[in-house]
């Protein structure tokens, strides 16, 4: 493959994936615990912007919209019936982590109760992609990387410009301080909650445009966003965005990689051009995700 | 298929996920490692004694004997990383791991037969018996397995060894600070486990006598992580119980199924959403299960 083609599309693949581990190293670092369902809430609201723009008949960027929102809302409803009561009777961050499990299995099999399990496309109309240096991409993809990076900086000022990320940052830093500051911490969960799940439908949606949407595709992007959020260090957003970058380029580069001159030891064998099974690619982000934990758990990049 | 028949079946069945159950719970509840990923032994144990027993024609016990040597040595390697790792980072690795072997089962087609899976698996000592009496047999053989593993393990948990298991689950450092190699409590309970789940499995493979990838999605973890959530985790007879309940839920909705117009899809996503509402009740409202674990109270008195 073409080195730009390789370029543009982890640049792709990095826009949706970070998207998706920004919330979930929010939740990681705040509440202490892996959201297992993160990426299944993005897929309610996946699904909940396809059904928007086929029965309604909305713009479709109007309909991930509003799909963000209510997915928002959804996600501090979850808080505020489940985690919210285990977190004030004080049971480890452990129990969380297994109840969110029953979350992820719940929620994926109603979406699948719901909306079945045959694959959906969005109705996006089919144009000739774009040549640029000899690389292919489309009106799409273009936009995904532009509502993307977009997001990025939209966090960014979230983060740094207002007094909610003043206060979400403090609470990340010291919940007893930043309480005694009068900062309600439970309001800053709930719009935490809020914000993680409402990115994440627009990272999820993105996938499911770019490729399909069906019910398993949550829990089959659940390992890859895992993998980007540690490699970059949980609770740092930054780190989140970094850590997509690379499992981006990891996938692309690994599946292109001809590993001919490997083998072959400087022209002692005469193997063929070698490459990896294109049904390894979900492995790259999970081998990546195990080096990543036995050799620098922390993540590449220290929360602020 | 008759009544009967079908009850060796759904009792064979309950025995294999009972094994599965107790080697998770060695793990879960007397450890207090948090292990997302048990499929994987599960999986290694069915296609060790399969492959051994098609490609070498070893005799079986040798394949099973084998098959729990693979799955106990695979626990060791999955018990490496738990001196680094917190709970959650070793959780959503031991996850990873488990989808890369499925991977690798489903993509090394020389080997494992891909997404074909391993055919006609010989059955123990089916000669010395007739087609209809085979089935009570092999109900015969799982039982054997079942009360030498409940007592073997009852035999393990009762000794020192698990009560340093539960101080590790209750209280790591501490358990350190007495001078307990919790590192090596932990390797030796994956061990255990992992040696239990290769037998489930290999119990499983010679049963059904056909595996493909399809037997071993990360599902079946969680429908695990049920059993014992439900029945109760910490004590064995809580795993065997958990079994059979999440079982004779999983027929009796099979055999609803039949006479509720919803087809077969939804009814299989219905009894998904209950499996999860099932964990996150038992988790935030009894989340000692149905049988609850025995406190011992040592009497100081009695202990000069």
């Amino acid at each position: 493959m073409e080195i730009v083609q390789i370029i543009i599309n982890s640049l792709i693949r990095a826009s949706e994936l970070s998207l998706l581990a920004l919330g979930l190293t929010m939740v990681f670092d705040i509440l202490k615990f892996a959201n297992f369902a993160h990426t299944d809430y993005a897929l309610l609201g996946a699904f909940l912007a396809y059904s928007f723009s086929q029965a309604l008949g909305l713009p479709l960027i109007v309909s991930v919209m509003i799909a963000a929102g209510l997915t928002g809302l959804f996600g501090i409803g979850i808080d505020k019936v489940l985690y919210k009561r285990l977190r004030t009777i004080g049971v480890q961050p452990v129990s969380l982590m297994i109840v969110s499990m029953g979350v992820e299995i719940a929620l994926r099999n109603i979406l699948r109760l719901i909306w079945s399990s045959e694959t959906k496309t969005y109705p996006i109309a089919v144009v000739k992609p774009l040549e640029i240096l000899g690389a292919r991409i489309t009106m799409l993809q273009l936009e995904i990387i532009t509502v993307g990076f977009l997001s990025m900086v939209a966090f960014h000022i979230l983060l740094h410009k207002t007094t909610f990320g003043k206060a979400l940052r403090a609470i990340s830093d010291n919940r007893a301080l930043a309480s005694a500051c009068a900062i309600d911490s439970e309001k800053m969960i709930r719009w935490m909650w809020f914000i993680a799940s409402a990115y994440g439908v627009i990272g999820g949606t993105m996938i499911a445009m770019e490729h399909v949407l069906y019910p398993r595709l949550g829990f089959n992007i659940l390992i890859p966003v895992f993998c980007a959020a540690i490699l970059g260090g949980i609770g740092n957003p930054y780190g989140a965005v970094l850590g997509a970058l690379i499992l981006a380029f990891a996938e692309n580069v690994v599946l292109a990689l001809d590993l001919k001159w490997l083998l072959n030891l400087g022209g002692l064998f005469h193997f063929e051009s070698i490459q990896i099974n294109t049904g390894y690619k979900p492995a790259v982000s999970f081998l990546i995700l195990i080096l990543v934990l036995l050799f620098k758990p922390t993540g590449l990049l220290r929360k602020e | 298929m008759t009544i009967v028949n079908f009850l060796i079946y759904f009792l064979i069945m309950v025995g294999i996920y009972a094994l599965l159950a107790m080697s998770l719970n060695l793990q879960v509840g007397y450890a207090g490692l948090i292990n997302f990923g048990q499929v994987v032994f599960f999986c290694i144990g069915a296609y060790t004694s399969s492959l051994l027993a098609t490609k070498t024609g070893l005799p079986l016990l040798f394949c099973f004997l084998l098959a729990m040597i693979v799955s106990g040595f695979f626990g060791y390697v999955m018990s490496i990383p738990t001196k680094s790792l917190k709970s959650d980072y070793w959780a959503i690795a031991t996850l990873a791991a488990a989808e890369v072997f499925r991977l690798v089962a489903l993509n090394e087609g020389w080997l494992t037969g891909g997404p074909f899976g391993v055919m006609s698996i010989p059955q123990p000592l089916r000669f010395l018996f007739s087609m209809e009496n085979y089935p009570l047999f092999y109900l015969f053989l799982v039982t054997l397995c079942v009360i030498i593993v409940f007592f073997a393990l009852a035999l393990i948990t009762d000794s020192p060894f698990g009560r340093d298991l539960k101080a590790i689950r209750e209280e790591e450092d501490l358990c350190l600070s007495l001078g307990k190699n919790t590192r090596k409590l932990k390797l030796e309970a994956m061990v255990v486990g992992g040696m239990v789940g290769g037998l489930a499995g290999a119990l499983f493979a010679h049963y059904v006598t056909f595996i493909s990838p399809e037997n071993f999605w990360p599902i079946e973890t969680f429908l695990l992580w049920a059993m014992i959530i439900v029945g109760g985790r910490g004590n064995h007879a809580g795993a065997i119980l958990g079994a059979a309940l999440i079982q004779i839920f999983n027929v009796s909705t099979r055999f609803i199924g039949e006479y509720v117009s919803l087809g077969s899809d939804s009814m299989a996503s219905l009894r998904m959403v209950i499996i999860g509402f099932l964990i996150i009740i038992f988790v935030s409202y009894r989340p000692e299960g149905i049988i609850k674990e025995k406190k011992k109270v040592y009497d100081p008195r009695n202990i000069r």
